[in-house]
């Protein structure tokens, strides 16, 4: 993959998250607001860059891994729920990336590859 | 945990303030710009050097988060973090309907594959939240996860 390409992709992730965030940032009730937490912007970024550099082929096995990983933040959200509310935001919800490579690492451990 | 302030919360109209947009500021948008930049950026090193399916991962990775749920304790406390972690669990649960409709269109027509795999997000995830809002699930998930506190 070539330096402009992943620099494309740096680049438009980290605006595609900064509208999904502002988008969540008016939203309310908070619960609601919450969902925008968990929007798609790096993927739908990233892909879309994929698309346009290498065709859709290429895109198909990020799509395939995004799915596994889709789960690990799935268990993520979870687990931060139970932390943050005996940690509070920061530790809780740092400590729970741990669920997020425990359930994602293992099923791609155990099936991804 | 606040039960009182999660219940009005969950009884508040849905819809969106886009008043408080100006209210936005900007280090905390450059944070956000850094962690989402930064994972997109890990995501397309470690798919170039371990294969594009291990690079995926990271497309479903909460970089965000916790600086996000760590903003608005600061700002309006615990609870509100809380309940956004809550939203954020249908939210997560709506990327697995983005990733899998993206897979299944993508080689057709990958622009209409990723419009609709954003659309079956927005649908996953919006449906489950007026779901669970209207059959109390949110009430039996805060009892759940909050009862030994």
């Amino acid at each position: 993959m070539s330096i402009a390409l992943i620099g494309l992709k740096t680049l438009v992730g980290g605006f595609a998250v900064v509208a999904f965030s502002l988008i969540g940032q008016a939203g309310h009730p908070k619960r609601f607001a919450g969902l925008f937490s968990a929007a798609p912007s790096v993927a739908l970024a990233s892909l879309a860059m994929t698309v346009v550099a290498k065709g859709a082929d290429a895109t198909l096995p990020y799509a395939q891994g995004m799915l596994i990983g889709s789960a690990g933040m799935v268990a993520y959200c979870l687990v931060s729920l139970v932390l943050i509310n005996r940690l509070h935001a920061l530790v809780g919800s740092s400590l729970a990336w741990l669920a997020w490579l425990a359930v994602a690492g293992g099923l791609y451990a155990a099936a991804g590859r | 945990m606040d039960g009182r302030q999660l219940l009005d919360d969950d009884l508040e109209q849905v819809g969106f303030h886009w008043s408080k947009l100006s209210k936005a500021s900007p280090p905390e948008l450059l944070i956000r710009f850094v962690f989402g930049g930064g994972i997109a950026l890990v995501a397309a090193i470690s798919g170039s050097l371990f294969g594009p399916r291990f690079g995926g991962l990271f497309l479903a990775f909460p970089a965000v988060l916790p600086a996000t749920l760590t903003l608005i304790e600061k700002k309006e406390g615990t609870t509100k973090a809380w309940a956004d972690a809550s939203g954020g669990v249908l939210g997560a649960i709506g990327l697995a309907a983005f990733a899998f409709t993206a897979l299944q269109l993508l080689r057709a027509n990958p622009v209409v594959a990723l419009a609709l795999a954003l659309l079956a997000w927005l649908l996953v995830s919006g449906s489950l939240y007026f779901l669970s809002r209207e059959t109390g699930l949110f009430l039996w998930q805060d009892k759940l996860l909050t009862k030994s506190r």
